[in-house]
C-alpha cells in the first residue's frame, strides 16, 4: 500500500511487531522519528495508542520508559525523588565520623541517593529510549508545564546537584483521551495523530493476526458486529482490546459462527457498562440482523 | 487577475513555495500554525519527497494540525486549496461574513410574575407546547414543563438535594486534601541533619488545594420559560450550598444576579430578581450576552479552576460570530464548559439550532436538563 521505501520499512517494522497500521499512522510515526518531535496521539480508549509507543521501542530496539499520568502527579513522581531511607541509613552509619556537616550533606544529596523517575530516567538513559507519557490529560496543568520545560530544554535542574542535561534525547509519545483540553503550548510542540476505531478491514486483519486459530467466518462476523455496536449510543464504546478478548474467548470455545445465544451470553466481554448491556440485549436481534448473522425471515 | 494567475504558474513550479503559501492559507482560514510548522513541513518534504498527492496530504496533516477538530478542518481546506489553487490564493478569505447583529424586537413580558404566581400555586396556561417528550408516571422522568403545582414542593426538595450533591462533590476533594498533610521528607532530613540524622523535627507539606469555582449563565428568554423556573430554583439552592459561584441570567442582555440569590428565602430572592431583571421572557441574544460576559467578566472570573455552566436552549437569531468567539474563549480558559439544554431531552433532538450547532464544538459536557433524572445525570457527569 505504501511505496515509499522509508515508509514501507516502518510499516514492516510495525507489522513484524504485530501492529497493523494505516497510512496516516505510519507517516506520523516516521515523521516523529525523523523530525525528532514528540508525537501526540489522541483517540478513543482501546484503539491502540499506547501500543504505538511499545512498537516504536521494539522497532528502534531501545527501551520504553513509561509514565502513567493521574491527577495530582507531581515532580517527585515524574522527575526524581531522594531515597530517604538510604540517606538516613547512611547518616546512621556515619555517626561516629568526624566529617563536617557540609561534607555529610554533600554525600547524601549525591547521585547515589537519587531515585530517578521516568522523565529523569529518559534523559539520562544510555541510548535514546522511547518515552511514553500515557494519558496526559489525566494529569493537571502543573505537570503539563514542567513536562513542557523538560521537552524544550532537555534538562532537569535539581537544586542539590545542579542541572542534569540529557545524554540522549528520547523519542516521545504522548497519549490522551481528550478528557481535558491540552494546552496550546504542548500541542504546538508535537506532531498530532488521531486514531479512530478501526474500520472493518483493519479490525479483521488485527483479529486474524492476534487470534490465528480463529474461524474465518466467526472473525468476520465478530468484526461486523463490532462495527454495528459502535454505531449505537453507548456509555463505553468497546475498543480493539474488547474485540480481541471476545474473539479469543469465542475461538477457544471452538465456535465457528455467531448466533443470538452466543452473543447474549458473552456480551459482558465487550460491554463493560450494565446499561450498555441492557440496551444492547433489547435490540440484539436488530443488531444481529444488521450484522447479517440472522436474517429477517428467521 | 492576469498578473495573479501568472504568479501562480511560477509558484506552482516549486513545491516548497506552494507549501509556504498553503500554510499561509491555513492561517488565514483560522487554522493556527507558525514559522516552526512551516519549517517542519519543508524539512519533511526533504526527507520524504512526496511521490503521490495522498502522501503529501498525510504528511502535511501530521505536521500542520494539532487537534482532531483541526484535522477535519484541514481536510476540507486542503481539498479547497489544491483543487482550486488560483481561486484559493486569490480570494483573501471571503467566506460569508456573518450578518450584522440585528436588534431584537423588545418584548417586555413580566414573566417573573408568571414564575412567582406559578410557584405560589397558580397553574394557568401551563399546557402550552411542551418542548420535550415527557414520560408519564414518576416525577423523576417527568418533563419540567409538565409539572403541576401539587408536585412542586416535592420537586424542590429533590432539586435541593441535587444541588447539595454537586456542591459536596466539588468540595470533597478539598476536604480530603486538607486532612492529607504529607510528610516532607526532603525538608525533614535537612532540618535534622545537624543532629546527625536523628529525626526530631518533622516538616510537613500540604497538598495543593484545588477549589473549583463555578460561573453559571442561565437563559431566561421566552423560549426557556417553561424551564427557567426550575433552573432558578436549582441555581438558588445551589448557590446556597456552594459559595464559590457567580450567577448571571441573560435574555437580550446579561445581568449578574449573584447577590440577589443570596437571600435567605427563595421568595425573597425572587422578589429581588423581579426588581432587578427586566428581561424575563424576552428575546434571546446568546451570542451578544456571552460575548459581553467574556469581555466584562471573563478575565476576572474564568480560569483553569472554573467550571462554566450554561443553561440555554441555544435559540439565537443572529450574532453567531459573537457566540463562537465567546465559546472559543471559554473553552480555552475554563476548566470545563458545561451546557445544559432542556430541549436535548427530546429523543428527536438534534443540535441543529444554529446557535447550538455553533457552540457545540467548544462544549466539554453537553447534557439535557428537562427533568429531574436528566438533571441528576448531568450533575453526576459534571463531577467526573
Amino acid at each position: 500500500m505504501i511505496s515509499h521505501p522509508e515508509l514501507s520499512r516502518i510499516e514492516k517494522m510495525l507489522a513484524t511487531q504485530g501492529y497493523i497500521t494505516e497510512r496516516s499512522i505510519v507517516i506520523s510515526v516516521f515523521l516523529a522519528m525523523q523530525l525528532r518531535k514528540p508525537l501526540l496521539i489522541e483517540g478513543p480508549a482501546g484503539v491502540g495508542k499506547t501500543e504505538i509507543a511499545k512498537v516504536m521501542a521494539q522497532a528502534l530496539d531501545t527501551d520504553l520508559i513509561r509514565l502513567q499520568c493521574y491527577e495530582g502527579l507531581d515532580a517527585t513522581h515524574a522527575l526524581y525523588e531522594w531515597n530517604y531511607q538510604r540517606q538516613l541509613l547512611h547518616l546512621k552509619m556515619d555517626e561516629g565520623s568526624q566529617r563536617s556537616l557540609a561534607d555529610k550533606e554533600k554525600t547524601i544529596f549525591g547521585e547515589a541517593f537519587l531515585l530517578k523517575r521516568p522523565l529523569l530516567q529518559a534523559i539520562t538513559h544510555h541510548k535514546s529510549p522511547v518515552l511514553l507519557i500515557d494519558e496526559i490529560d489525566r494529569s493537571d496543568e502543573e505537570f503539563e508545564s514542567f513536562f513542557l520545560e523538560v521537552l524544550s530544554d532537555w534538562q532537569i535542574s535539581i537544586p542539590e546537584i545542579g542541572t542534569v542535561e540529557a545524554t540522549h534525547i528520547p523519542y516521545v509519545v504522548v497519549t490522551g483521551n481528550r478528557t481535558r483540553e491540552l494546552s496550546e503550548a504542548l500541542r504546538r510542540r508535537c506532531l498530532y495523530l488521531w486514531i479512530d476505531y478501526p474500520d472493518y478491514d483493519k479490525e479483521l486483519a488485527i483479529v486474524q493476526q492476534k487470534v490465528p486459530n480463529i474461524d474465518k467466518q466467526l472473525a468476520e462476523q465478530i468484526c461486523r458486529f463490532m462495527a454495528v455496536v459502535r454505531e449505537e449510543r453507548l456509555e463505553k464504546v468497546p475498543g480493539i482490546a474488547e474485540t480481541l478478548d471476545w474473539a479469543t474467548s469465542l475461538a477457544s470455545l471452538h465456535f465457528d459462527h455467531l448466533d443470538q445465544e452466543i452473543v447474549e451470553s458473552t456480551l459482558g466481554v465487550i460491554l463493560k457498562d450494565w446499561q450498555d448491556i441492557r440496551h444492547t440485549q433489547t435490540s440484539l436481534s436488530e443488531l444481529l440482523e444488521k450484522t447479517g448473522v440472522i436474517s429477517k425471515l428467521e | 487577475m492576469a498578473v495573479q494567475s501568472q504568479n501562480l504558474i511560477t509558484r506552482k513550479t516549486s513545491l516548497s513555495a506552494n507549501i509556504v503559501q498553503f500554510c499561509r492559507f491555513l492561517r488565514e482560514k483560522g487554522l493556527p500554525n507558525g514559522p516552526a510548522e512551516e519549517a517542519d513541513a519543508l524539512r519533511a518534504m526533504a526527507i520524504l519527497p512526496p511521490e503521490d498527492p495522498e502522501l503529501l496530504r498525510d504528511c502535511l496533516r501530521a505536521i500542520l494540525t494539532r487537534s482532531r477538530r483541526n484535522q477535519v478542518k484541514f481536510d476540507e481546506l486542503y481539498d479547497e486549496y489544491w483543487r482550486n489553487l488560483d481561486r484559493a490564493v486569490d480570494s483573501k478569505v471571503k467566506d460569508g461574513k456573518e450578518e450584522k447583529p440585528q436588534a431584537k424586537p423588545k418584548q417586555k413580558a413580566p414573566s417573573i410574575q408568571a414564575l412567582k404566581s406559578w410557584l405560589h400555586g397558580n397553574k394557568e396556561e401551563e399546557e402550552q407546547t411542551l418542548a420535550t417528550y415527557s414520560a408519564t408516571g414518576s416525577l423523576i422522568h417527568k418533563d419540567f414543563s409538565a409539572f403541576g403545582t401539587e408536585e412542586l414542593s416535592e420537586v424542590m426538595k429533590l432539586i435541593q438535594q441535587f444541588a447539595r450533591m454537586l456542591a459536596t462533590q466539588y468540595q470533597r476533594r478539598y476536604r480530603a486534601a486538607k486532612k492529607g498533610q504529607k510528610l516532607d521528607l526532603r525538608r525533614t532530613l535537612r532540618l535534622n541533619l545537624r543532629r546527625g540524622g536523628e529525626i526530631l523535627e518533622l516538616a510537613f507539606r500540604k497538598r495543593r488545594v484545588r477549589k473549583m469555582k463555578m460561573v453559571v449563565l442561565c437563559d431566561v428568554s421566552k423560549s426557556m420559560d417553561l424551564y427557567s423556573r426550575f433552573l432558578m430554583q436549582f441555581l438558588y439552592a445551589f448557590q446556597n450550598v456552594y459559595r464559590r459561584i457567580e450567577t448571571f441570567v441573560f435574555g437580550t442582555r446579561l445581568q449578574r444576579i449573584t447577590e440577589s440569590l443570596r437571600e435567605r428565602e427563595f421568595s425573597g430572592a425572587l422578589e429581588k430578581l423581579s426588581d432587578q431583571v427586566n428581561d424575563w421572557s424576552g428575546g434571546t441574544r446568546i451570542g451578544f450576552c456571552l460575548k459581553y460576559f467574556v469581555d466584562t467578566f471573563g478575565e476576572r472570573l474564568v480560569d483553569q479552576n472554573t467550571i462554566v455552566l450554561i443553561l440555554s436552549d441555544g435559540w439565537d437569531t443572529g450574532e453567531l460570530a459573537f457566540l463562537e468567539e465567546a465559546m472559543i474563549y471559554l473553552h480555552k480558559k475554563a476548566h470545563k464548559v458545561v451546557w445544559l439544554n432542556p430541549l436535548a431531552g427530546n429523543p428527536n433532538f438534534e443540535p441543529s439550532v444554529k446557535g447550538m450547532a455553533t457552540a457545540l464544538p467548544y462544549i466539554d459536557l453537553f447534557a439535557s436538563a428537562h427533568n429531574l433524572d436528566s438533571l441528576r445525570k448531568a450533575i453526576k457527569a459534571m463531577s467526573r
